[in-house]
């Protein structure tokens, strides 16, 4: 069968055209072994453009206003297209033209560029029918779950099942009665971040499914250009996120996340509540002696004080005593200062609140004010 | 069929099978019965490598007419006299060479006991013992095998080349003569011209050591001669001594590492695994020193019986062998201090000349120098543009004057030290607070010498008593503060990370049982772990500094080289790693310009630094050209 190519021409402002096509060219690998997959196919009809880029793990798809004088598909090297738009001046017109026998032509005033193109045909598609629940939340909810568990992520791919966040719905015991929550966990085997929210409606029977890292990352970077609520659904092996004119499809990692409520420990009867800036400040000072690769700091609590220390034998060592509320026995725990440093980034609050047990248990930090969020960190022994 | 006793000569035929497996294997067991007999002088004669005909010929204590008929049964030996397997101070012990070579070969055994006047000579052909006669021979025994594995064709088909055959068994001779200097070994082969010719060493030479190294030299080479190290400790009733290579001094293969357990050469994993842990630090995986070590111990604290060609042995307590071999081979290199290989030195004086005598050619008269007639190098052939007398001083002078003027115009075109012209004050300053010496510090004290300059931003001249130094900037530092992080780790413990969610390796219940008995030694250096049910390990914490590392895969490492070396090596070579990126990182890059003080400073850490002559994968850090080098460069000598 020979390779049928689809002719196209159609007109779109320059600002929408960089804007769409700036969302979907992140997805694009600068390498790959698949020509066409450093493509970005473009589809015009009904006075819309549709640009979609992917890296077969993950499909952006974005649509914009165009003038559409021929409808067709076509695609483009999806970095070199979008160079060339960005440096068209402000407020021009840009035509896209296809003959359909494998050149794009691109004019714009007096610049004319003509871009090898690839069969339209061969585009790999991920978005194919999606039969699973799907819900609608606030974009503003998303963007705190990711941001405040997106940190703990782990980057060791023999544990492939903890690169992603592990989203699902859960009943939160937190005040006495039980409350549906839905729940974004994420860990790197080393530290845990957990979120959870007032369940969405719609999410009761959603099934537990676990975002890879780069899904994540895209869809953070839509979010703060997204309107109110984003609709999120699900099928066995993709989730979906669509808001405004924007689709993200990504593929869902398979694996099981690891029963992760096992890990939160219960009993910790040691509390100390701290200034989250000044614990912060003082764990960032104190760990510049700290031996450059294992970043150790020591914590040493007695009631109403929170001694902070560090040693190294090349550089010194340093101590940072705080005020802290405080009142169980004296405790001596060592940490890694940059699994502080990112969990206090999160906490957005005055108060943060560590419940601990002993310096080979995990600890657990949460915020004083805000119960949506909890952080698990396993201490360092030296 | 019914089950029945196999008749005695293909008893023996099965036992040459296993104690006879090449022509270099026969001559290993007679020239084994041969030092057994303590014989001062061996002569091995081979033609078609052996195939053809082997004769072994000592001047031991020989074997009267009915010995000789005994000496051909089975398990009739001369050497187990308390019938006490775990007592063997002898090579041989169990009786059976030389029937199993008699049940395959033709063998003429003829001897003369020393003090009796008459010798007697036996034929045994494929198993048939003939009638001893008398015959003329003086004292000691002469064994003549010829058409060896004619009775078993067979075998006789997977014989190798002659030539090959031959090196195999010239080989044999060799590592037995290196366990024993006070004994002339000759091999005499018709295919090849230069037969092996060690003479006994022990007469004129008093001192063991020197003995010793005298006869490696001969075997492993002079190069080694000039760069081994001594060894010796001692823990308990262990005792170890013998030579070992500086790290510079390395090879692509582990083929040069010897281990002679009570003067027996063995070929022991763990000796492989003790020496990549004892060179882990200086040396790149893939390279290998060259070392030759002789370990004594009481016989009942080894077991020689384990093997047909007792090539291999086990030890009643291996951990305390590895432990002692790790021991003294680091301390050995840390004597050493910065001592790099001479080998250096003669390829920097290689590639000047214009064509390359190697050390060990007969007309260098001996001393391993000997350049070609006419001496020096001809102008524009010595690659490197230092040939010709005016270039030199130039270049040293552009390129110093560019950071210290006074010093370069004034010290450096003058080639002689003392009667350099005042050396600038910055120099004189230098020189006094690096060192606490006068200005000429180059004495006995520094054998590195005083710094000169700096060519082309990265390596380091200096001038010694004798001679000269060219150090590399980058390797050189990077070692001096690899050495300090190590330090650091040491005396700091290794932190470790808990992991929160308990990471479960699936092994094999052997492995994971090696690794579990080793569980202490592995927590020391960061890494917890414990037994998970049945073949399987959970790791509760690694070493912070392997953050983000692959667990399973290092766990999995561990316990293959367990098995392999009985030696965990993975873990710290992983911190080493670690330790040795943070180590490049922070130490000054070629490039760099450094003033004299600076580069005092350097060469005063490298001498007392261990290890310093070569950086982490066993290149040198500086090279040294005695002052007779460099007048040989220019043909004065």
């Amino acid at each position: 069968m020979a390779v049928q190519r689809i002719s196209m021409k159609l007109t779109i402002e320059r600002a929408a055209l960089l804007r769409s096509l700036g969302h979907v060219q992140s997805v694009v690998e600068r390498r790959t072994t698949i020509p066409i997959l450093s493509n970005v196919l473009l589809r015009g009809a009904g006075g819309e453009l549709a640009l979609s880029a992917t890296d077969l793990d993950l499909e952006i798809v974005e649509t914009a206003p165009a003038d559409v004088s021929r409808a067709g598909a076509v695609t483009a090297p999806a970095h070199t297209l979008y160079d060339i738009v960005r440096k068209l001046p402000d407020g021009c017109q840009v035509e896209i033209d296809s003959d359909g026998a494998g050149t794009l032509i691109l004019r714009s005033g007096r610049s004319q560029f003509r871009l090898g193109s690839l069969a339209a045909d061969d585009f790999p598609q991920l978005s194919d029918g999606n039969d699973g629940p799907s819900f609608r939340m606030m974009a503003a909810d998303l963007r705190q779950m990711i941001d405040r568990t997106r940190f703990a992520i782990s980057t060791e791919e023999t544990r492939y099942y903890l690169n992603g966040i592990y989203l699902h719905a859960a009943k939160s015991k937190a005040s006495g009665d039980e409350l549906p929550v839905l729940r974004a966990v994420a860990t790197d085997g080393h530290r845990l971040a957990r979120v959870e929210l007032p369940l969405p409606e719609g999410a009761a029977n959603i099934p537990g499914v676990i975002v890879p890292r780069k899904a994540v990352a895209e869809i953070r970077k839509l979010i703060d250009e997204a309107a109110d609520t984003i609709e999120i659904s699900l099928s066995e092996t993709k989730i979906r996120f669509a808001f405004d004119t924007v689709v993200l499809t990504s593929k869902l990692i398979d694996g099981s996340f690891p029963d992760y409520e096992r890990v939160i420990p219960s009993g910790n009867d040691k509390v100390m509540e701290v200034g989250a800036r000044l614990f912060a400040n003082a764990v960032d000072r104190v760990a510049t002696i700290s031996t450059e690769k294992s970043r150790s700091i020591k914590l040493s609590l007695s009631p109403g004080s929170l001694v902070l220390s560090a040693t190294s034998p090349e550089a010194g060592s340093a101590t940072e005593e705080l005020e802290v509320d405080y009142s169980a026995g004296n405790i001596e725990i060592g940490f890694n200062s940059r699994y502080l440093l990112d969990i206090m980034q999160q906490i957005s609050g005055e108060l943060a609140r560590f419940t601990m047990a002993d310096a080979a248990s995990p600890t657990v930090v949460r915020e004083v004010s805000d119960a949506t969020a909890l952080y698990v960190l396993m201490p360092m022994r030296v | 069929m019914p089950i029945r006793r196999l008749p005695e000569n293909l008893v023996n035929r099965i036992a040459a099978g296993e104690v006879v497996e090449r022509p270099a294997a026969a001559v290993k067991e007679l020239v084994e019965n041969a030092l057994d007999a303590g014989a001062r002088r061996i002569d091995v004669t081979l033609r078609d490598g052996g195939r053809a005909l082997i004769a072994v010929v000592d001047d031991g204590c020989g074997m009267t007419a009915d010995e000789l008929l005994l000496a051909i049964e089975r398990h009739a030996t001369s050497k187990l006299p308390d019938d006490d397997l775990t007592d063997i101070r002898t090579l041989g012990f169990r009786g059976e060479a030389l029937p199993s070579i008699g049940s395959v070969a033709r063998v003429a055994l003829t001897s003369r006991v020393r003090g009796t006047d008459s010798a007697w000579t036996l034929l045994i052909e494929g198993g048939m013992v003939g009638r001893p006669q008398p015959a003329a021979h003086p004292p000691g025994t002469r064994i003549e095998v010829r058409d060896l594995f004619f009775a078993t064709p067979a075998r006789l088909k997977f014989l190798k080349q002659p030539r090959t055959e031959a090196d195999h068994a010239v080989d044999v001779v060799q590592r037995l003569a290196m366990a024993h200097p006070e004994v002339a070994f000759s091999v005499t082969d018709d295919l090849s011209r230069n037969p092996l010719r060690l003479s006994a060493t022990v007469a004129d030479l008093k001192d063991r050591d020197a003995a010793r190294l005298s006869r490696l030299a001969l075997v492993m080479g002079r190069d080694f001669a000039a760069n081994a190290v001594p060894i010796a400790a001692e823990r308990g009733e262990l005792r170890l001594t013998g030579f070992t290579g500086l790290p510079t001094l390395n090879k692509p293969t582990a083929q040069h590492q010897y281990l002679f357990v009570n003067g027996r050469p063995v070929r022991d994993r763990l000796l492989l695994g003790a020496v990549r842990g004892a060179y882990a630090d200086v040396l790149a995986r893939d390279r290998h020193p060259m070392l030759a070590l002789f370990l004594d111990l009481p016989a009942g604290d080894v077991d020689v019986n384990v093997h047909p060609a007792k090539a291999e042995v086990r030890f009643r307590d291996s951990a305390q062998v590895r432990g002692l071999i790790v021991g003294a081979i680091r301390h050995a290199l840390a004597a050493a201090g910065h001592r790099a290989a001479t080998t250096v030195a003669a390829a920097t004086l290689d590639a000047f000349r214009p064509e390359i005598a190697p050390a060990w050619t007969p007309r260098a008269g001996g001393s391993y120098a000997g350049g070609p007639p006419g001496g020096g190098p001809r102008p524009g052939s010595g690659g490197v543009g230092i040939a010709t007398g005016g270039v030199v001083p130039r270049v040293l002078a552009e390129s110093a004057s560019s950071f210290q003027a006074p010093l370069a115009l004034g010290g450096l075109p003058s080639a002689r030290f003392e009667a350099a012209p005042d050396p600038g004050p910055a120099f004189r300053a230098a020189a006094a607070a690096a060192s606490g010496a006068p200005p000429g510090g180059a004495g006995p004290d520094h054998p590195l010498g005083a710094a000169r300059a700096q060519i082309h931003a990265t390596y380091i001249v200096a001038q010694t008593a004798d001679g000269m130094v060219i150090v590399d900037q980058h390797a050189a530092h990077e070692r001096l503060v690899y050495e300090r992080v190590k330090q650091a780790l040491v005396e700091g413990g290794v932190a470790r990370q808990g992991l929160l969610i308990p990471e479960v390796v699936e092994l094999d219940e052997a492995a994971a049982a090696r690794l579990l008995v080793r569980a202490d030694e592995l927590a020391e250096l960061g890494l917890v772990l414990e037994g998970f049910g049945a073949g399987c390990v959970v790791v509760r914490e690694v070493p912070a500094l392997l953050d983000g590392g692959d667990v399973q895969g290092l766990v999995r490492d561990l316990a293959d080289e367990l098995a392999e070396f009985d030696e965990g090596l993975s873990l710290r070579e992983r911190l080493d790693a670690v330790c040795s990126t943070m180590a490049c990182h922070g130490s000054v890059r070629a490039g760099r310009v450094l003033t004299i003080d600076e580069m005092n400073a350097l060469l005063r850490q490298m001498e007392v630094t261990p290890l310093s002559g070569q950086c982490n994968h066993g290149r040198p850090t500086y090279v040294e050209l005695k002052r007779a080098d460099i007048e040989r460069l220019f043909g004065r000598r």
